[in-house]
């Protein structure tokens, strides 16, 4: 491998090492391991009570910081394993409720490099992914808006293909089905999608999750517009003044676009940034997101590349 | 990977409990005797003799449609069967709790931060109607409860009296019919579960407007589910159609005279004649000035500030005027009445103002001072098994309410003990009718004191559960759960120790969620236990035992 294309490879990855991790087109190589911390600071004001966009000054804006750590390990060159565990904060500005915070769900993947192939003046990459999420704390998933995660156990088989061109550009699109568990509430019985249960289990539909991407890279610059689509395949809707539940319908669509820069000092420290905003939604928050934090590889083996 | 392992989405979790067909320990074949709660006498509607109404052709041609609807089930008409057998007063607690759940929702804010009130006159209109908050709720359980039990009542006294007219059931009678359903010996007219039918969905009609398809579709599938098992001919489902609705008739009248109810079932029409000198209880029980009105709440804090307290206010943007402040003026169960004839025949009398807790402390008072501390260190250092607690008893909007958790509760009891339908009536009319009088004594106790909330009084505590719109003194749940104690403990009193802790940890949950001082939820429990005592002395003696 050429140094340039080492330099890239961490680059990107480094700039896209949160869930990103594990949708991008990128691999750590055989002993590499890159892990760092990210933070977000996300709010929303608007969100879509079913399909209707409204506030309420009984939240005033919803705000949830989260610092997530990642790490990413090349167990072959082939063959990647992922982690992330974030710690959550969630308040709103306005009304009585108290926030909540604490460890979140641990997040574990294993990426395969299933095609890479030379077309034309591009590389064809394919990727197949197994991730899982599970809760690490019992927090409640019960208490949305301001509940620090869903609670669910989810695994997730996902596909993912991408074309770079020499020249720097990129396209990428990766879709996944996510399976997800139920979940108990502390209370015996609830009201959802028109009936009533008389169990403290919720059955949790299973998504569709979509990530599109146009972008391009070239030295220590990354710029890329992205698309990340939620479907949950089935849930009723929020209830007029009703609060958020757990199994509801939450789609979104978010428009995102990643900054990134390599520092060419200290070595293999990358420093990202990410802003993303709900372009459209049902029964979630319109929010905007901000994301920044740093990731350094380490290397376990002296190679040739170095 | 272990993940893999793990335990993955269901979607059969079981919407409802879990319920098997009912054989009664006992079928209380002389409930005719027990004490009616709103009708004078069990025999105050009279029914006719099965024997002048169905001439035996007649008869025998209702046999035959038994046995022809029986000859060709489909799969749906089955599972409605089953569906059934596990006892309608089962069912019917169950669907209305599914009712109160989904009418439990507060009226959104006028964009000019005015709110709108339900109007039972436009229900589909926004605000929907009704808004079944907890206070609603819990009258409108304990009237539908009331209307099944008064209906019943008067079906098992029918059923003695013309026994001899018709002692069994068609599956007894023919041997070309099955039973589909548990055997019960006791005489098939009038039908319990048609008498029940009628009675409840009369009433839950009335009171969810909206909702009026699907009440009368499970109304008739339980009519049709019994013929279909071969345990009632349709003069039986007629007959018990019409009493159940003339029950209703009785308590939701709004007009005097005279009124012709009539049950249908197949080829059978029973008219029954009910002349009545006042308009129904439902409609003389004051609920119509429980609302208020801007000057009738600015008179309650300005009584407040009077007495040199601070008075409550809505701590929701925009402000939301209190829920129902005029409820502590209901009618109870029990009510002295004043009115010819009386409300009910409940003993003893119970005057809600005579019950109403001490003043709480001074909200200038150092104990006042102290109780919001305890709040506040509450609020900032709640565990997660604390959280788990006030949620779990949360209840709040979009739920059946905190009645309708204790009548989830006692189901389970009501089940496992086999009681026969009347007698499982009983213990849910007996059970909410102290919810209503529990709720209607701590709303006359709030809004007499009108107390504020810890949160108004220290806007640094933040809740882990819904602050409710209304004053904080005496906690509501608190005097439900401790009425429901001593209810349930009368019912099941091997289970009086499990019924305390429980209505003990609801009690405390409040506290927990920092939205109730320990004033409000020590008070609320000694009173709703009081309140509570007063229908458990009139289940003494009502002739159950």
């Amino acid at each position: 491998m050429r140094p340039t294309f080492v330099f890239i490879i961490l680059f990107l990855l480094a700039s896209r090492a949160s869930a990103q991790t594990i949708t991008d087109h990128l691999m750590m190589p055989k002993k590499d391991f890159c892990t760092g911390f990210l933070y977000t600071y996300e709010r929303w004001k608007d969100y879509w009570e079913g399909a209707q966009k409204r506030d309420n000054q009984n939240i005033g804006t919803l705000i949830t910081s989260q610092i997530m750590w990642v790490g990413n390990y090349g167990l072959t060159n082939k063959i990647n394993l992922i982690a992330m565990v974030p710690y959550v904060k969630t308040s709103a500005t306005a009304g009585t409720l108290a926030g909540m915070e604490g460890i979140q769900d641990l997040t574990l993947a294993i990426k395969y490099a299933l095609v890479k192939k030379e077309i034309s003046s591009g590389t064809f990459t394919a990727f197949g992914i197994l991730s899982g999420s599970t809760p690490l704390t019992n927090y409640t998933p019960d208490y949305l808006p301001l509940s620090i995660g869903m609670a669910s156990t989810t695994v997730s088989p996902r596909l993912t293909a991408t074309y770079k061109l020499a020249s720097g550009w990129y396209a990428l699109a990766s879709a996944a089905y996510v399976w997800r568990s139920n979940v108990s509430l502390d209370r015996p019985s609830y009201f959802t999608d028109g009936n009533i249960y008389f169990t403290n289990q919720v059955w949790m539909p299973n998504q569709f999750a979509g990530f599109y991407s146009l972008g391009y890279n070239k030295n220590a610059l990354q710029v890329e517009f992205n698309l990340t689509q939620q479907n949950t395949l089935g849930g009723g809707d929020i209830r007029k003044q009703d609060m958020p539940f757990v199994s509801n319908r939450m789609n979104s669509m978010r428009l995102g676009v990643l900054g990134m820069y390599y520092l060419p000092k200290p070595k293999n420290l990358a420093l990202r940034a990410h802003v993303s905003y709900t372009l459209n939604g049902l029964n979630v928050g319109q929010s905007m997101a901000v994301m920044g934090g740093f990731l350094y590889t380490f290397h376990f083996v002296k190679n040739d590349n170095q | 990977m272990a993940l893999l392992a793990m335990p993955f989405g269901c979607k059969d979790i079981g919407s409802s409990e879990n319920l098997f067909p009912l054989t009664p320990a006992n079928v209380d074949a002389n409930a005719g005797t027990w004490k009616t709660i709103l009708l004078t006498s069990a025999n105050q509607i009279s029914i006719p003799d099965p024997a002048v109404t169905t001439q035996q052709a007649t008869y025998l041609t209702e046999l035959e449609a038994i046995k022809d609807a029986q000859s060709k089930l489909t799969a749906d008409q089955k599972r409605t069967i089953e569906y059934w057998s596990v006892g309608g007063v089962l069912r019917w607690n169950q669907l209305f709790r599914k009712l109160v759940a989904q009418f439990n929702l507060p009226p959104v804010p006028n964009v000019d931060g005015s709110y709108p009130f339900p109007d039972s006159e436009n229900p589909f209109s926004n605000p929907q109607f009704p808004f079944a908050n907890p206070p609603y709720a819990a009258r409108a359980y304990s009237y539908v409860h009331v209307a099944m039990y008064d209906a019943l009542l008067a079906a098992w006294y029918y059923k003695n009296l013309y026994k001899s007219s018709r002692p069994d059931s068609p599956y007894e009678v023919d041997n070309a019919i099955q039973s589909l359903m548990p055997k019960v010996d006791l005489p098939p007219y009038p039908s319990e579960e048609a008498t029940m039918s009628g009675a409840v969905s009369e009433m839950l009609k009335v009171l969810f407007p909206t909702a009026v398809e699907e009440i009368t579709k499970l109304a008739a599938d339980q009519r049709n589910a019994v013929k279909w098992a071969g345990k009632a001919t349709d003069t039986d489902i007629a007959a018990g159609l019409a009493l159940g609705k003339a029950v209703a008739t009785l308590i939701t009248a709004n007009s005097t005279g005279t009124f012709t109810l009539s049950g249908a079932s197949g080829a059978k029409t029973i008219n029954l004649s009910l002349t009545l000198a006042s308009r129904g209880r439902f409609r003389t029980d004051n609920l119509g000035a429980a609302v208020g009105s801007a000057a009738s709440w600015k008179a309650l804090a300005d009584a407040a500030i009077a007495k040199g307290e601070t008075p409550w206010i809505s701590l929701e943007v925009p402000p939301r005027p209190p829920m129902l402040p005029g409820f502590g003026t209901v009618k109870v169960w029990g009510d002295p009445g004043g009115a010819t004839p009386k409300a009910d025949n409940i003993t003893p009398v119970l005057i809600i103002a005579s019950e109403r807790p001490v003043a709480p402390p001074s909200t200038t008072s150092e104990e006042m001072k102290r109780q919001l501390a305890e709040v506040k260190s509450y609020a900032k250092n709640v565990t997660r098994s604390q959280i788990s607690i006030v949620h779990k008893w949360a209840d709040g909007a979009g739920t059946y309410t905190p009645p309708g958790h204790w009548n989830d509760i006692a189901e389970e009891y009501i089940r496992d003990a086999k009681f026969s339908e009347v007698r499982a009536a009983r213990a849910f009319a007996l059970l909410n009718m102290a919810f209503h009088n529990a709720a209607v004594g701590c709303w006359e106790t709030k809004y007499f004191y009108f107390n504020p909330r810890p949160g108004q009084l220290d806007g640094s505590i933040k809740t882990t559960t819904g602050v409710p719109n209304f004053p904080a003194y005496t906690s509501g749940h608190s005097t439900i759960s401790a009425a429901a104690a001593a209810v349930l403990s009368y019912l099941f009193p091997q289970n009086t120790h499990y019924f305390n802790d429980q209505a003990k940890e609801a009690s405390n949950s409040r506290l927990y969620g920092a939205i109730h001082f320990r004033a409000d939820i020590e008070m609320g429990f000694s009173h709703g236990s009081k309140i509570g005592s007063y229908t458990v002395n009139f289940a003494q003696t009502d002739g159950a035992n």
